[in-house]
């Protein structure tokens, strides 16, 4: 037997039969590569779990403490500058108003009432337009319709996003 | 292994207390792959460190139908593949090394046979030097497979590979490791030869 199926079953593990182990010991005098495959396999498998020094639970309670302790301070001081920054950029962006609003504050608080009565309006508008439109759609078709065309749009909304989310939480493993 | 698990949802509910258990019983697993990733104590020691600490930290991640060590030794191996790749370590020994990158141990002379067990030493201490040679994710391979006795199916889990790649790269380490082992026993058997000839010839 040439050497080839020796070392696939070196390297396989193969568990071999007395007439394999008889072959493979044979070929093992004359072949000094498959005899470093054993000797380094059974080297591999004699060495012992390496040992951390003493106390490694108590160091990492120490380690776990000071992490937690830096954690707090950044988030603190992240906190801060959120903060600080926002109102800098606030601030940065009222500034041409704020000093509008100090020159003429009456003309301004004109201007805000006159804004917030057009809101209101608006949306009274809104509201009356609303009721026009559903009054003409319920005379157009039967409440049975209105029950199949919604059913409908859930039912095609409820596909999509299961689709969207098995293309998207689909794990694949990464290769060499 | 049932306590285990009920550490496992007391420390993701918050209990310290839970999760030193989980430490305690885990850290040799964990400081020994870092020990053999890195082949420095102290290296291995914060490697082990920042392991546990990252686990705390994701702790809400770990998927409970999996083994709580697979996970701790994935996360191991990741920081030591990403540790040696971002600093290429160059010292790699078992137990302590010299300046000059020899492994010095002294024979246990209460062995029964001393001398053997020096051997095996010099053989275990040859073998670490050879696997720094190896690429950082296929030595990390060859630990999980010859140390923890892991299946190729759980170093894929472990290291985010197909069963495969996990394959081919244990195969392709084993033939390094051979063919670096044969070529230093071609001129070891050599000088051995040599040193019992006579200075005359």
């Amino acid at each position: 037997m040439n050497h080839q199926p020796f070392e696939t079953w070196l390297l396989n593990e193969v568990a071999l039969d007395a007439q394999q182990q008889r072959e493979l010991d044979s070929h093992l005098r004359s072949c000094a590569y498959c005899a470093a495959l054993v000797k380094t396999a059974r080297v591999l498998r004699s060495v012992k779990l390496a040992v951390p020094a003493p106390g490694f639970a108590t160091r990492f309670q120490a380690r776990l403490a000071a992490e937690k302790t830096a954690e707090r301070r950044r988030r603190i001081l992240g906190s801060i500058f959120f903060a600080l920054g926002g109102m800098l950029l606030l601030g940065w962006l009222a500034s041409p108003y704020l000093a509008g609003f100090f020159q003429s504050p009456a003309s301004w608080i004109a201007a805000l009432v006159e804004m917030a009565v057009f809101i209101l309006t608006t949306l009274q508008a809104s509201v009356e337009a609303g009721k026009v439109i559903l009054d003409v759609l319920g005379r157009l078709l039967p409440p049975f319709g209105w029950m199949v065309i919604v059913s409908g749009v859930a039912g095609i909304s409820l596909l999509w996003s299961v689709s969207i989310w098995r293309f998207a939480f689909r794990s694949v493993p990464q290769g060499v | 292994m049932n306590d285990e698990l009920a550490w496992v949802a007391q420390a993701q509910q918050g209990s310290d207390e839970a999760f030193t258990r989980l430490v305690e019983s885990h850290q040799t697993h964990v400081y020994n792959l870092c020990y053999r990733m890195l082949g420095e104590p102290e290296s291995a020691e914060d490697a082990a460190q920042e392991t546990f600490l990252r686990a705390y930290q994701n702790l809400h991640r770990y998927d409970s139908s999996r083994s709580f060590v697979t996970w701790l030794l994935s996360i191991a191996a990741h920081y030591c593949i990403d540790r040696l790749r971002r600093k290429k370590l160059s010292v790699f020994s078992m137990d302590e090394e010299r300046e000059d990158g020899t492994v010095f141990e002294i024979a246990d002379p209460a062995s029964p046979d001393p001398e053997a067990e020096s051997t095996k030493r010099e053989e275990r201490d040859r073998l670490h030097r050879l696997l720094r040679d190896l690429d950082e994710t296929d030595r990390a391979a060859v630990i999980m497979r010859y140390w923890y006795d892991y299946s190729e199916i759980e170093i894929a889990e472990s290291l985010q590979l197909t069963v495969s790649a996990v394959k081919s790269r244990l195969h392709r380490s084993r033939r390094a490791l051979a063919g670096m082992w044969q070529e230093e026993e071609t001129p070891l058997a050599q000088t051995e030869r040599r040193r019992h000839e006579s200075p005359a010839f």
